[in-house]
């Protein structure tokens, strides 16, 4: 086998049975026990109904049609119309309670899954791509529907129908039963060698359909690549061989199945066969009646149905075994941080950031950060500044407890930052990254977000309090003008204001900023320039700065340097000292105090 | 009226993607017909023989009589298993030599469209084609096929039988019967809406989560796990609501059917037991009715699903065809395609290229001489990476014209003119087999000798060594990550393997740290000789040595020069030299 099947063998196999996810699984039904008690209840009577019809068949046969009785079998008929009726609705409800426990089970575990997700730090997310996590709230939670809902209730109605016909065979006449049942070996047997087959060719085309899938998938995403190399015709050809390795597995089960569905056939013929035969002894000998023969072969006809269905559901088993082995370990993976120890930082908000000595790395032992210590006054602005990799992202990510720090502590108001719990912390800061985040829906849902306390009327102040009014005028319905998918139709400098705009709306104590860098129009440029101006009046702010204006504007400046924090000061003293910052400054934000040329 | 011309434009010739592959296997599927046709004809005896045998019975007939019916009806049924297990044979059979035909005539369309067609396009939706579309559209022509065509025989054949064995309880019993498929086609429909309905807003669930999980930093800054919860209940409780929509239909067919079944049964007991009791048929001819009964109604289901299959196959053949109906972009241009050597001269001709209407290069007027090597420098979003991609004809050029060797581009086959020019990108992609196989795609085998020496040249083979198979090592999901420096440096030696006449390094190293990027270029210059070279670069060091150093800006040349010309006319280029030289100091504070 090559190295290729053994990486896409993983994927496809998976138990078929595990008793530990099984019993974990079934915890999600627990608190629905009382209405899947009744969805079995429900099913035993309609199986009980399905029974009742051969039965009466019987009656009416043996003790109406065969001794004349038309009058009789007027009221037969009528008890067979009630049967079919009661059967009808018992049925109807049994489905629908069945499909509604698998829905709300299913809607459980998604929710659960997804509030889950939303605990889990950020470390996780930089580790599994978006599309994985999308699949496990998604489909994986879609496939164990199916084992819910026609799974468990099933599965048990078909045990007791299955006893109940044995029972009516025997109960009829237990020498023809016996008979009957001499084909049972035969088909449990064909139905077995069946499974064990389907099994395996199922695994082999699961396993070759995922090859291709995979290699369909790198190669369009290569696409570039295969035709600047003029190598079409040759991954066609590696296509080929992998599309007809698929189609002989597929081949394969064709086979197996074209010998399964006669062979059940066949089987069910000989019983046939064996019950005019014997049975016409018994008829002849007066042991047994023509209804009670014709019942016969309507519940051994019956019989087979559920036997036949065994290999569907094994199937869905596997299936829901795979699908939950993922969901459950992504529930396992702890949130992100424990609560704080203490209920702290009870006092009034003030503002003041301290850093002490504060070490981080993504990976252990390398070092993002290094000894980094400085205070930020409340009202404060500070300015951070350095070449990109100096680690001015990774220090505001810790301000956020996006990520914990190893070592030195960061304080708010006096308080270690672990002993705030994290949603009243976020609660005093707002965030604004360098490529804004929009959400599809309107301009106000992305100013507000979810926060239905900020009206529309403030949605509207903020927005033209950074400017973005000129624009809503020529919107076609003003706030609540449609926005794309991450804001596609929108330019650089719009989407800069509406998030400028949502933290607005938000008020924080504290502003955390993160400054594009991408090249505006000199006009967007001195609008952005103004609304940021709007953005950190009267408050404690600490920006990643690329513009000068901002940088001069900072009541300190921070420069770090490979994870250091090197030089502090206000612009001027820094220029002063011809140190890092100077060479920062005649690199990129000398040329920015030129006058604007043309 | 326009739509539905459009709608028919859409549909028109919808079945020529498949009615030529039906017409190749017709002998699988005339051979599946005859056997479809065989094995219902057999399995409506046994019915018959059913009667018969009652009627022997009521007419205290032999044993040995009735044994030999019995062993009849067996050994019919064998032959019905035969000719079913025959049927699957063929038209199963064809189904799937089609589905692979059909598969590989998509994927080979795919591999001919331009890259213009894959960036409005994306891969789960081209996957989707490939996957479920196809299986919809086989599913269609293979267990669709067969049972409708089961389906129509059976129907037929057994009324043959019923109204042999009686006209009157036909009659009655057809009645009922007619509500079935009726039944089965109106809340099929419905059905289908309502899948439909499930599916637009899973779309939207999906859709939903996709945004949360890719915000998940502005929606943690902004505290709004909470709120995004709540939100999300409401759209999965819709989802439930919608689906509880589809269970009741579906609670209600199947009982439906059911009960349907079962008022047939009861109808036929009712009346046929009235002409037993006159003595108009014999208690065996009621039995065989029950039995015809039970085998017409798998049929009259299996009517309602063809058609349901019918809908959903054809659906997605349209969804296919919108693929297969897409030409290529970029072809040749006939027969009188121009191919050879190429030399390597390189001329723009006030050329200018838009993308989605925005004008990306802008009057480019550059001839580059056989063998010499370029520089070419600017701003990201600058037209750097268009402007070389040009070159390999990855889009329709524009106004203006390029020439090769004095042939315009438009004129030279493909295959002949990417065969002799070498790319490797800043994010170059990599597919995962092994080291030597990525050195080595271009090329038509895999010669140790050749990936050892374009791995060399990269600086590439120190690592190679280190990994855990050499050169055998996987790469990819299932192997090992290389380094984003590491990626670059295989992709350049891809590049050089293919022994180009012209060179194209599109910031191809710029992962790679300053020293082993000295490294890389020595030992390129050496190989370089005779062949053109165009290196874009963000770093100067790669492009001071280049006989030509070109400056973009949105798209036009702002200076070209030699690195000293630029350096003297002290412009843009010699602003990110000085700027490169600071920020080397700084580095090393």
């Amino acid at each position: 086998m090559s190295a290729a099947d053994a990486y896409h063998e993983e994927e496809a196999l998976g138990k078929a049975y595990d008793a530990r996810l099984m019993k974990r699984l079934l915890t999600y039904i627990r608190p629905y026990r009382k209405w899947v008690a009744l969805a079995v209840v429900l099913l035993l009577i309609t199986s009980s109904f399905q029974i009742a019809l051969a039965f009466l068949t019987q009656v009416a046969i043996d003790d109406y049609i065969t001794p004349g009785k038309l009058s009789g079998l007027f009221t037969m008929a009528m008890i067979y119309l009630g049967v079919i009726v009661v059967g009808f609705f018992a049925s109807y409800a049994q489905l629908y309670i069945t499909a509604w426990l698998g829905q709300k089970v299913q809607h459980d575990i998604r929710m659960q899954v997804f509030s889950h997700l939303q605990r889990l730090h950020l470390g996780y997310f930089d580790k599994n791509p978006v599309g994985r996590l999308v699949t496990r709230v998604t489909s994986d939670v879609n496939v164990l529907n199916e084992m819910f809902s026609s799974g468990v209730v099933t599965v048990i109605g078909d045990i007791f129908m299955l006893a109940l016909i044995i029972g009516a065979l025997l109960y009829y006449n237990w020498k023809l039963a016996l008979i009957t049942f001499i084909v049972v070996p035969l088909l449990v047997g064909a139905t077995f060698l069946f499974r064990a087959r389907v099994r395996d060719v199922y695994r082999l085309v699961r396993l070759k359909l995922a090859r291709l899938n995979a290699f369909v998938q790198e190669h369009i995403t290569g696409i570039k690549v295969v035709q600047l190399f003029v190598k079409e015709k040759r991954t066609f050809e590696q296509f080929d061989e992998i599309n007809r390795d698929l189609r002989g597995a597929h081949f394969r089960s064709i086979y197996y199945y074209a010998v399964f569905f006669p062979t059940v056939e066949v089987i069910g013929a000989l019983s046939l066969a064996l019950l005019l035969y014997y049975g016409g002894f018994q008829i002849e000998a007066g042991l047994l009646t023509f209804g009670e023969l014709v019942a016969f072969i309507q519940l051994v006809e019956r019989f087979y149905r559920p036997i036949r269905d065994l290999s569907e559901k094994y199937n869905i088993l596997q299936a829901s075994m795979a699908s939950s082995e993922r969901i459950f370990r992504l529930l396992d993976t702890p949130p992100a941080f424990d609560g704080p120890k203490e209920d702290v930082a009870t006092g009034e908000f003030k503002g003041r950031i301290e850093f002490e000595n504060v070490w981080f790395a993504y990976n252990e032992n390398e070092w993002v950060l290094k000894d980094v210590s400085f205070t930020v006054e409340p009202g404060e602005k500070v300015a951070i500044v350095g070449a990109t990799g100096a680690g001015k992202t990774s220090l505001m990510s810790l301000l956020y407890r996006f990520y914990d720090y190893q070592k030195g502590s960061i304080r708010i108001d006096g308080v270690d930052i672990k002993n705030w719990p994290v949603d009243r912390l976020r609660s005093h800061l707002a965030l604004v990254l360098q490529d804004v985040y929009l959400f599809s829906g309107d301009y106000a849902a992305n100013v507000r977000l979810r926060n239905e306390t900020i009206t529309d009327d403030q949605v509207r102040t903020a927005l033209s309090r950074v400017g973005f009014d000129r624009f809503l005028t020529e919107a076609p319905d003003g706030i609540h003008t449609r926005v794309r998918e991450r804001g596609a139709t929108l330019s650089t400098g719009q989407k800069q204001l509406l998030s400028f705009a949502r933290s607005l709306a938000h008020n924080p104590d504290i502003l955390i900023l993160d400054e594009a860098t991408s090249s505006v129009d000199t006009e967007t440029e001195l609008l952005i320039q103004s609304a940021l101006d709007e953005l950190l009046k009267g408050r404690t702010s600490i920006v990643i700065a690329h513009r000068l204006s901002t940088i001069e504007k900072a009541d300190k400046i921070i420069v770090l340097h490979h994870g250091q924090l090197r030089e502090m000061g206000k612009h001027h003293e820094l220029l002063q000292q011809r140190g890092i910052y100077y060479r920062l400054y005649q690199m990129q934000y000398k040329k920015q105090a030129a006058p604007p040329t043309g | 009226m326009r739509q539905s011309t459009e709608k028919n434009r859409k549909t028109q010739g919808r079945f020529s993607t498949v009615t030529k592959y039906l017409k190749e296997y017709r002998g699988y599927l005339i051979a599946g017909a005859f056997c479809i046709l065989a094995t219902n004809a057999l399995s409506m005896t046994i019915p018959y023989i059913t009667k018969i045998v009652f009627d022997l019975l009521e007419r205290h007939g032999s044993d040995s009589e009735r044994l030999r019916w019995v062993l009849i009806l067996f050994g019919l049924s064998i032959l019905a298993g035969i000719f079913r297990f025959l049927m699957r044979r063929t038209v199963i059979w064809a189904s799937r030599k089609i589905e692979y035909r059909l598969r590989g005539e998509i994927f080979g369309h795919l591999l001919k469209l331009s890259p213009s067609y894959y960036d409005t396009h994306r891969t789960g939706d081209i996957m989707v084609r490939l996957t479920n579309d196809l299986e919809a559209v086989r599913m269609m022509i293979g267990p669709g096929i067969m049972h409708i065509s089961s389906t129509i025989l059976t129907f037929i054949i057994a009324v043959i039988f019923m109204v042999n064995l009686s006209p009157t309880l036909t009659l009655y019993s057809l009645v009922p019967m007619i509500f079935v498929p009726l039944a089965v086609y109106r809340i099929g429909n419905l059905v289908h809406i309502r899948a439909m309905r499930i599916q637009d807003h899973f779309s939207e669930l999906t859709a939903t989560v996709q945004e949360n999980i890719a915000g998940i930093r502005v929606v943690k800054a902004f505290r709004q796990e909470e709120s995004e919860t709540e939100n999300f209940r409401d759209m999965s409780s819709r989802y439930l609501d919608l689906n509880m929509d589809m269970a009741r239909l579906q609670a209600t067919l199947n009982p439906l059917i059911m009960a349907l079944a079962a008022t047939l049964g009861l109808v036929v007991l009712y009346f046929g037991g009235r002409d037993v009791i006159n003595h108009d048929i014999p208690l065996g001819t009621l039995v065989a009715f029950f039995a015809y009964l039970s085998m017409l109604f798998w049929p009259a289901i299996a009517f309602g699903w063809v058609v349901s299959l019918y809908q959903r196959g054809t659906a997605s053949l349209d969804r296919i065809n919108t693929v297969l109906r897409t030409e290529p972009e970029i072809r040749d241009n006939g027969k009188e395609a121009h191919r050879g050597k190429i030399k390597g001269k390189i001329e723009f001709r006030h050329l200018s290229f838009s993308y989605e209407d925005n004008l990306v290069l802008n009057d480019i007027d550059l001839t580059v001489e056989a063998g010499e090597t370029i520089g070419l420098v600017g701003m990201t979003g600058s037209g750097k990476t268009t402007l070389v991609s040009l070159l390999a004809r990855l889009y329709p050029s524009a106004r203006g014209k390029l020439l090769i060797d004095g042939v315009d581009i438009n004129d030279w086959e493909l295959e002949s003119l990417r065969n002799q020019i070498g790319f490797a990108t800043q994010e170059p992609f990599l597919f995962s087999r092994n080291i030597a196989e990525n050195v080595a795609f271009g090329a038509e085998l895999t010669d140790p000798d050749e990936v050892s020496q374009a791995a060399d040249t990269a600086a590439l083979v120190k690592d190679i060594e280190m990994f855990p198979s050499g050169y055998e090592t996987m790469l990819g999901e299932r192997g090992i990550t290389l380094s984003g420096g590491q990626k670059q440096r295989t992709a350049i030696a891809r590049a050089l393997l293919i022994d180009p006449a012209i060179l194209v390094l599109d910031d191809a190293t710029s992962s790679v740290d300053t020293e082993t990027e000295d490294e890389i270029n020595e030992k390129i210059k050496a190989v370089l000789s005779g062949r053109t070279a165009i290196v874009i670069s963000h770093r100067v060091s790669s492009v001071k040595e280049a006989d030509k150093i070109i400056y973009l800006e949105n798209g036009r040349i702002v200076e070209m020069g030699n690195h000293d010309q630029l350096i003297a006319k002290d412009g843009r280029y010699a602003e990110l030299y000085r700027a490169q030289l600071m920020a080397q100091e700084l580095d090393k504070l």
